[in-house]
């Protein structure tokens, strides 16, 4: 322990020295750019900007790229909150409650939850990176496919209590999502199938111009579609803040948010995306009235919003003990610190402990600059609402086709866009929820990949899953989240029997 | 937007007049594209020279990322380039394996390996076959006896069917006798994440990418593909020393321009590269990423590509088709 805050120390006396001071902010400020544009996610974000850092010393490359990395997460779900539009795939979620926040004319104290609970997400997973990343380094890598495919089982159950209509429907939406999954060049065998002879869907449909088609294109149809426009919104500064009753509701989701994103982030692979769904999930199950769900509860955004920032930092938690890319992020991220000459890994803390410390005092530092600069932007972003809707839609449309285009500068992306454009539309109108889609999508190749890994480890034998412990106890939790969905009934029955129920929702019922 | 020299670039080709025919090159910026994402092999390799190459012929030489598809989208673009000396390609070895796997599934070819014409190889380091510490085999006839007695059991994770690191497996599947067991991961980094959990028995990935963790002690080294040894593992043997002859690999990377490039263009070219590998500035940031130099100029980088290409095609037809997940 005292070695830790020796190291510490030294961490911010790197950290706060002008030179590395002014790179994190510059990080953070890009970063809450790429996160607020449609499409451009943090992953384009640093590619981007990787070049640029070569030239810079190891510590200043690393804190500007983590910057941008993190950074992104906070500006993720400012558009997602006042267009319904995800600024990167992390934030989906946050569009349900969080547009209909908005709506309600909450679209400022949305903000203001998001950002204060990505700020808690942020600090304390950086702090459990610090104290923890060598032991659970080494439990995330007993994550090999068996695991993995449990996971994400258990990720797709999580579904049962996410869906705010009813549950076919999103069962049958998440299967859209799988299918959808399905194009591209199947890994274990290289066919390419669904391809429709496009070399750009080789590697399947995108995230991107899926979630900003689904959400923001057919919000913009949708909008377009009423007979009367809907009112402009004007927010008051007395409204922008949330109320003492919203801060009640927002500790526990974002306590539980934090712990769950972190974990699920440590886990190799892109399962962090998920880590804002199975939140979500988990807040609506606790929920005394999962019915608001869908209608502008609080708990819906600081859940997830939390959960995606602590995942962002879960994610370096291999990176940083082993060396080991445990996703497409820190690959950059690995690939900055290497062309310096570094070796990441466990010897990367007794080589260069100025660039170890001087990284994570940064990110205290960069949570700290972010929810500065945040909290501010509420006020101005909300603003934004106060234009006419004849000049916000052109603006909003133009926003999304750059910013997927953007991404891989790719045509075909904008069409997959404008399809999903429609097919949102057209969901809308028979009331299915989309959300579900993406997550079927993103999923999917995962999925796949990882239970055919398994049976051709265990020669076709099925048996694996339940054999290796941590995957079998992830199948039973799944097993158990879906008997529970399929009796919601019952299980409210047995809590007003432990006596549970607290006087509030007493009160609420009274009423 | 997300390409600014990209941009630079056309900006300037458009607002550059319509250039005289004997015009001296290079008189414009030249772009070098990498099919890979930033951060990976290619990447890493192609901003040395880029820079390099700038410093040697006074001119701006920007490096584009064009990935997808496995590179083919972005090998495909240059090798449909104006062949001007403009447009360059840093590509890795599956240049060779993508053709031949499109022949393999009567696709559409992205790309024809004629189609570019090699400039210089830059690059070319052996594989090496790891395997975790803590499984019993100490040398490569201990795994491959073992690997006898049970056909199909010793796995293997690679960066994908078909890919650089399943093609040197094959190789030496091939050459020993031995079925092993395939794990397609995607990616070279999650194939090194599946043998540090212990999940698969072996892997063969780059030097640079295995030795932290041979130092850490998580994995052992039993051989390499190269004709002589790594120089950072002098204990381990070859496979030619094993007595393993064909059994030879490189993941190599190259210079290439499309195929057509004006002869005095070529020549220009090449001896930019020539000085460049020399540039003391390229030498350092190739030691910092403990990729040894290997510069061959084109004729005889040109017999190495057609042998690698070769040997490739051969190893792509005897995978043939994989049918199903065994």
């Amino acid at each position: 322990v005292a070695e830790t805050l020796g190291g510490l120390a030294l961490g911010f006396q790197v950290a706060l020295s002008p030179g590395v001071l002014a790179y994190a902010v510059l990080g953070c400020l890009v970063g809450t750019l790429v996160g607020v544009l449609p499409g451009v996610g943090p992953l384009a974000g640093i590619s981007l900007l990787l070049p640029a850092t070569f030239g810079l010393d190891a510590t200043r490359a690393i804190v500007l790229l983590a910057g941008i990395y993190y950074g992104s997460m906070y500006g993720g779900s400012t558009t997602s909150i006042l267009m319904r539009i995800p600024g990167e795939a992390a934030s989906v979620m946050t569009c349900v409650d969080g547009y209909a926040m908005t709506r309600k004319g909450r679209g400022g104290a949305a903000l203001a939850v998001a950002a204060v609970g990505s700020f808690v997400a942020g600090t304390l997973s950086v702090v459990g990176l610090m104290l923890l990343a060598p032991p659970l380094a080494e439990f995330a890598l007993r994550f090999g496919p068996p695991e993995y495919t449990a996971l994400l089982v258990l990720g797709l159950l999580a579904l049962a209590f996410m869906s705010t209509g009813s549950m076919p429907k999103a069962l049958a939406t998440a299967a859209l999502g799988l299918l959808f999954g399905m194009v591209g060049i199947d890994t274990m065998t290289g066919f390419t199938r669904f391809g429709f002879g496009l070399r750009e869907l080789g590697d399947g449909i995108g995230v991107v111009p899926v979630a900003v088609g689904l959400f923001g294109l057919a919000e913009v149809l949708f909008t377009a579609g009423q007979p009367e426009p809907p009112p402009v919104i004007r927010p008051r500064l007395a409204e922008l803040l949330p109320t003492r009753a919203e801060w009640r509701a927002s500790v526990g989701p974002i306590g539980r948010g934090t712990v769950l994103g972190f974990l699920v982030g440590v886990i190799p692979g892109s399962a962090h995306i998920i880590s804002s769904f199975v939140s979500y999930a988990v807040e609506r199950r606790l929920s005394r009235r999962p019915e608001r769900f869908g209608q502008g509860a609080v708990e819906g955004v600081a859940g997830p919003e939390s959960a995606n920032n602590a995942a962002a930092s879960g994610a370096l938690v291999p990176m940083l003990a082993l060396g080991v890319p445990s996703g497409p992020i820190p690959a950059v991220l690995l690939a900055a610190i290497m062309v310096h000459g570094l070796t990441p890994g466990p010897m990367l803390i007794r080589q260069s402990p100025e660039l170890f410390w001087g990284f994570i005092a940064s990110m205290y530092v960069g949570n700290l600059v972010l929810l500065a600069l945040n909290l501010p932007f509420v006020g101005l972003f909300v603003n934004l609402l106060r234009i006419p809707y004849r000049w916000l839609y052109p603006a909003i449309l133009a926003f999304c086709v750059l910013g997927v285009y953007a991404v891989n500068q790719s045509a075909v992306d904008l069409w997959v866009m404008t399809i999903m454009g429609a097919l949102g539309y057209l969901l809308r109108k028979l009331d299915f929820e989309p959300a579900p889609i993406v997550l079927g999508l993103v999923l999917a190749p995962a999925l796949e990949m990882s239970f055919r890994q398994s049976l051709a480890l265990s020669g076709g034998d099925y048996g694996i899953f339940v054999a290796r412990p941590i995957a079998a106890l992830m199948l039973a939790a799944g097993v158990a989240l879906l008997a529970l969905g399929a009796l919601p009934a019952a299980v409210r029955g047995v809590r007003g029997r432990l006596g549970l129920d607290s006087p509030l929702v007493k009160e609420d019922t009274a009423r | 937007m997300m390409r600014p020299l990209a941009l630079a670039a056309l900006l300037l080709a458009l607002a550059a007049p319509a250039a005289p025919a004997q015009e001296a090159y290079p008189s414009r910026p030249i772009t070098v594209v990498v099919p890979f994402p930033p951060g990976g092999q290619a990447d890493l390799n192609a901003r040395p020279i880029a820079a390099a190459l700038e410093r040697v012929l006074k001119n701006p030489v920007g490096v584009v990322n064009r990935a997808g598809a496995a590179g083919a989208v972005g090998m495909a673009s240059v090798a449909g380039a104006k062949p001007d000396g403009y447009t360059l390609l840093l590509a890795l070895s599956s240049i060779s394996i993508i053709p031949e796997a499109d022949k393999l599934f009567d696709r559409k070819p992205a790309y024809t390996t004629d189609q570019l014409a090699p400039v210089a190889l830059l690059s070319a380091d052996p594989t090496v076959l790891v395997v975790p510490a803590d499984r019993p085999w100490k040398s490569v006839k201990e795994l491959v006896e073992d690997a006898k007695k049970r056909p199909g059991q010793v796995s293997f994770s690679s960066s994908g069917v078909y890919g650089t690191l399943h093609m040197a497996m094959e190789m030496l599947m091939h050459a020993a006798g031995v079925k092993l067991k395939h794990i397609p991961y995607n990616g070279a980094g999650p194939a090194l994440t599946a043998i540090l959990g212990g999940q698969v028995d072996a892997l063969a990935s780059g030097p640079a990418v295995v030795i932290p963790h041979v130092k850490s002690g998580k994995l052992r080294p039993l051989a390499c593909w190269g004709d002589r040894r790594v120089a950072s593992l002098p204990d381990v043997p070859t496979f030619k020393e094993l007595g393993y002859e064909d059994v030879e690999f490189y993941i190599w990377a190259g210079l290439f321009a499309p195929a057509g490039t004006p002869e005095p263009v070529m020549q220009r070219l090449r001896q930019a590269v020539g000085q460049a590998v020399e540039d003391p500035e390229y030498k350092a940031a190739m030691a910092r990423i403990e990729t040894p130099i290997a510069y061959m100029d084109a004729p005889e980088f040109k017999r190495f590509w057609d042998k690698d290409a070769k040997m490739l095609a051969e190893a792509v037809r005897r995978v043939g088709r994989v049918e199903g997940a065994q």
